[in-house]
């Protein structure tokens, strides 16, 4: 038998070689689906990868309590008209629940900064206190973070995020040094690692911290305000609803009004993940399905067009000693072979595509999709050419010698 | 030993648009080993569907088709093609060799086809396409190669396998005289090493090469005559 899958090989070879574009173009159908299918799954495991690394950053067991939920089903002047967080709200959360560990209140604002010549725009300034770094992943590369006493003094120390060391002071080290933030003068007290972006879209390494009570005290105390609570991390739920009902009392609401705040969640943007992560995955597979039906009907076309252009070889080499299976295994390895040539053509330009998705966003084509890949066009390929090369096993040999 | 071929009421009717139409009629033949013999009648006397019969890609309707002592009428698929690779050479009218193949390759495929290792195919390829004298033609697709050439291949290719019978359906009638005359030594030799050859043909010249002349008409054996001299050009 194997003299045979050799000869059937080689004739496979030789026919989709002999006519190039007929295959090329048959096998298109195959290509796109498999580019679709590795190109969505690299996409998505890209997706994964920072949406992991940026989901970390925020830590399941801690709720962001603001005025705002991340992702609204609210109306928009029903929030406009929501009081303000407080910086007490902190402390209230902290003493009046057991549930909570470590409560932090963060002020927000742009801000410019600038070491002697250099200087940089728009940088986030975070107002906040010491426990800030306990209710988030953060790491400290070089110096430390903000004291209780520099909170309460209002002193000027900042600590700064990557970029900015990198844009003000290069090689220098920063810490000691004295920047301007809007004009006023900050002691660099501590740099943070580098970060990266937060599911892409924003830089969380342009961003410098100083004290609550310096923010207080040089800029406003207005503006937007987040309150993180670290929280039991066995106990979510129920610290959850335990904050909301420390919240309701502190904004003294009756049982029938609706909350004028919102407690966000990681579990808030992993739920909105899910959605476009099912988007871009139903979109793929529906590509993906549709060209390898489409495909493979047409290999079938093909193949059915072979049959029958050489149905006087397949009588001459019944008449010498084939049998129904040996010409049963030429056709299908035929259809095989365009369907494997047709997938690995869209490997590679997956690959391809996948080096330029890199660029824009970490991301590796995931190697079990690529060998999934394979074996779907070699599955397309052989449930196309079942048909064809089962009607040419069944020629009657006499019948096909007589063809014309 | 037993008859190399033995027919025994042989039928085979086809059914056409609501018609039967008797192609063999009942035939009884035997055939031994070595025999020369040619077949003929006019057209649609049954001649083609007797050697199609013999060769093992048609089927009888009724009656009985022995081959060295083993019943064709009752093999499967698998085992006809078996020997029609095995036993049977065919030389076709048209040649009928793959055009994409060269004259080695189209010789080999019997041998592919009965699971012949690599270096004894090619060595037999070899051999079978020099005993018809085409040593220096191996490479050559049937395309380059003169008609007569060409049916020289196919004799190649049917002799490859050691066959038990040699089948030769016209096999100068697609040939100008001087290939025929070529064909019909060749086919002479092969009968004087041993070979059992039948030969369909209309032509009286070429059937006088044969022992022995089996006329058919309305898909019946008209008559049977064997020469009493072995005609040995």
């Amino acid at each position: 038998m194997f003299n045979v899958i050799l000869e059937n090989l080689k004739l496979s070879a030789s026919s989709v070689f002999a006519n190039k574009s007929r295959s090329m173009l048959t096998a298109l159908g195959i290509v796109i689906g498999v580019l679709a299918v590795t190109v969505m799954g690299t996409l998505i495991s890209g997706l994964d990868k920072s949406f992991d690394k940026s989901m970390s950053f925020l830590g399941r067991d801690v709720l962001f309590v603001g005025r705002m939920p991340w992702f609204s089903d609210v109306d928009w002047w029903e929030i406009r008209n929501r009081p303000r967080m407080k910086m007490e709200y902190s402390e209230k959360l902290k003493s009046s629940s057991a549930l909570v560990k470590a409560a932090a209140p963060i002020s927000m604002r742009t801000a410019n900064m600038a070491y002697e010549d250099k200087s940089i725009m728009g940088s986030s300034l975070f107002g906040t206190i010491p426990e800030y770094t306990q209710t988030i992943s953060m790491n400290i590369k070089k110096g430390r973070f903000i004291t209780e006493g520099e909170h309460r003094s209002g002193s000027r120390v900042t600590v700064i995020g990557y970029d900015i060391a990198q844009a003000l002071f290069e090689d220098q080290d920063p810490l000691g040094k004295h920047i301007k933030i809007q004009g006023y003068k900050f002691r660099v007290i501590g740099v943070v690692e580098k970060q990266g972006k937060f599911l892409g879209l924003f830089s969380m390494d342009n961003q410098a911290f100083i004290p609550l009570g310096t923010q207080f005290r040089l800029f406003s105390r207005r503006g937007w305000m987040r309150i993180n609570v670290k929280v039991d991390e066995n106990r979510i739920e129920e610290a959850k609803e335990e904050v909301r009902g420390i919240m309701r009392r502190l904004r003294g609401l009756k049982p029938q009004e609706k909350d004028n705040f919102a407690i966000n969640q990681q579990e808030a943007f992993e739920k909105q993940y899910r959605a476009i992560k099912l988007a871009i995955g139903g979109t793929g597979v529906f590509i993906t399905i549709l060209s390898l039906v489409v495909g493979g009907i047409g290999i079938m076309n093909i193949m059915f067009v072979t049959v029958k252009e050489r149905t006087r070889e397949i009588g001459i080499r019944k008449a010498i000693g084939a049998t129904r299976n040996m010409i049963l295994g030429q056709f299908l390895m035929e259809a095989v072979m365009i369907c494997l040539l047709g997938g690995l053509a869209g490997l590679l330009l997956a690959y391809g595509a996948s080096f330029l998705i890199s660029q824009v966003f970490p991301s590796t084509m995931p190697l079990w999709l690529a060998i999934g890949s394979v074996f779907l066009s070699l599955f397309v390929g052989v449930f196309s050419g079942l048909v064809p090369a089962y009607k040419a096993a069944k020629l009657d040999p006499i019948e096909a010698l007589r063809y014309e | 030993m037993p008859d190399l071929i033995s027919l025994k009421k042989l039928k085979r009717h086809y059914f056409v648009g609501g018609e039967t139409v008797r192609a063999l009629d009942g035939i009884d033949l035997t055939i031994n080993h070595n025999e020369y013999i040619s077949i003929m009648g006019p057209s649609g006397s049954g001649k083609s569907t007797l050697m199609n019969m013999i060769g093992c890609l048609d089927t009888p309707s009724d009656g009985s088709y022995e081959f060295e002592g083993e019943l064709v009428h009752e093999m499967d698929d698998n085992q006809l093609a078996s020997i029609r690779n095995r036993k049977i050479g065919f030389i076709f009218q048209t040649f009928n060799l793959l055009p994409k193949a060269t004259a080695l390759h189209n010789v080999e495929v019997p041998l592919i086809y009965s699971n012949t290792p690599r270096e004894k195919r090619l060595a037999r390829a070899k051999a079978a396409l020099t005993s018809v004298g085409l040593e220096d033609r191996i490479d050559h697709k049937p395309n380059e190669l003169s008609g007569g050439q060409r049916q020289r291949v196919a004799i190649a290719r049917a002799l490859v396998n050691n066959p038990s019978i040699i089948l030769a359906d016209e096999p100068t009638g697609n040939l100008d005289s001087k290939s025929g005359v070529e064909i019909m030594k060749i086919m002479d030799a092969l009968h004087n090493n041993g070979n059992t050859i039948i030969l369909v043909t209309h032509e009286d010249y070429i059937a006088r090469h044969a022992s022995r002349t089996i006329h058919l008409f309305d898909g019946k054996i008209k008559h049977d005559k064997k020469k009493s001299l072995k005609n040995k050009n």
